[in-house]
């Protein structure tokens, strides 16, 4: 079960490849939009820049791109990996690819969202200000039976909280 | 109903608003002993024991066993190098993976009996059932574990909570001897799943500054860093759930 894992990622992996090579050659007509959630985002294929052929967004123009991918924006299909579902969204620019981005979809709100998790500072207080809150249960770095027993949670435990 | 009892030289709690049957915490009891049987280091007749002596070749273990060193494998090859299967000797060591491996198992058992509001907790870290519980999740204060140092009202699909320290049981991160001291004190991460969460909080601790961003750009989690100094860094979703455990 969990080498069928692995390999459903390697082939996620394949997958976000093979939609990169196919945008980097063929172009459009394997690009458009497949998730009727993301349409929001980066949907339409053309997404803004004129590129130096001149060529309006690929979405809409997807027959005339036989030899070289029209400039645009172009959103792949969704991957599921077991991290959650990819999707990647390249830009074609002047006949060749100019960018990738990861998009996210959170798969609850069926929104396609630009990952940005970074871990930014956070003030003390902040932190401090929910140890007040009413827990069921306590994590720590707390690995031996020797920590548990020196720990919040093994207070929690006697003290039969339910 | 609570329940605790000692395994995986450790202790393990279920807590549970709706009671859990009892042939249910007797198959999550049995799930996490074998674990303990096969993996655990400190008893000499676990099959990883075996392995460490010399007894037994590695590609002769059991299916178990080479299924949770070729993941681990998959992890390192994720975590580029900060999660490792090996101590420093060269010893495989496959306890944080599996662990967390038993606890995904155990909260299969669990989410079969149809019980909504479990939580289970095996050495400091937690999983729980999908959706609205009744109370937050506190983690522990790096420098005082009788002390709470605050607590996270998660959102409904973050079932596990992992929180590993360089501070307590040394040995428990292999730091690789390349890379510097970790500037973390206690790294906790959530995620949808406990495996992700355990193995990525190991991860950070072992990986520092790049793993942190790594690991924050690559899988869909959240996070609270402890540096030594004191000084903290979250993510926007776990500064969100702290905000909510503070409401």
């Amino acid at each position: 079960m969990r080498a069928r894992a692995v390999w459903g990622s390697v082939l996620a992996a394949f997958g976000v490849l093979a939609i990169g090579w196919g945008v980097g050659t063929a172009g459009s007509p394997t690009m458009a939009p497949t998730l009727p959630g993301s349409a929001g985002v980066s949907g339409s294929g053309a997404s803004g820049s004129t590129g130096s052929n001149g060529t309006a967004g690929g979405g809409s123009t997807a027959g005339a791109a036989a030899a070289q991918a029209s400039d645009g924006s172009y959103t792949g299909a969704a991957e599921s990996t077991p991290f959650g579902t990819v999707q990647v969204s390249v830009t074609v620019s002047g006949g060749r690819l100019s960018d990738v981005t990861a998009l996210h979809l959170t798969d609850r709100g069926g929104q396609s969202v630009r990952i940005s998790n970074r871990a930014a500072p956070i003030l003390r207080q902040e932190v401090l200000a929910a140890q007040s809150a009413h827990v069921s249960m306590v994590g720590g770095a707390t690995y031996t039976s020797e920590g548990y027993l020196a720990s919040v949670q093994s207070a929690l435990d006697a003290a039969g909280w339910r | 109903m609570r329940a605790h009892w000692p395994t995986m030289g450790t202790v393990a709690s279920v807590h549970s608003v709706e009671p859990v049957p009892d042939a249910v915490l007797a198959a999550v009891r049995g799930a996490l002993a074998e674990t303990d049987s096969r993996f655990s280091l400190y008893r000499q007749d676990s099959e990883l024991s075996r392995i460490a002596r010399g007894e037994l070749a590695l590609e002769d273990a059991g299916i178990a066993v080479r299924d949770a060193y070729a993941e681990a494998l998959a992890w390192r090859q994720r975590t580029d190098g900060a999660f490792t299967a090996h101590r420093p000797d060269g010893v495989v060591d496959l306890s944080g993976l599996v662990k967390a491996t038993a606890m995904h198992d155990s909260a299969m058992l669990l989410d079969a009996s149809g019980v909504s509001t479990w939580t289970l907790g095996v050495g400091g870290d937690l999983v729980r059932a999908s959706g609205p519980h009744p109370a937050a999740l506190g983690i522990v204060d790096p420098d005082a574990r009788t002390r709470l140092f605050t607590a996270v009202r998660l959102g409904d699909h973050r079932r596990a909570l992992a929180t590993s320290g360089s501070a307590e049981r040394g040995e428990h991160i292999w730091t690789r001897t390349d890379l510097p001291r970790s500037p973390f004190a206690q790294v906790s991460v959530a995620a949808d799943d406990i495996v992700t969460a355990d193995v990525l909080a190991t991860a950070i601790v072992a990986g520092g500054q790049p793993m942190l961003e790594l690991a924050c750009d690559r899988w869909d989690i959240d996070v609270l860093a402890v540096g030594r100094e004191g000084e903290l860094h979250a993510t926007p979703g776990m500064r969100a759930a702290i905000a909510a455990a503070a409401a």
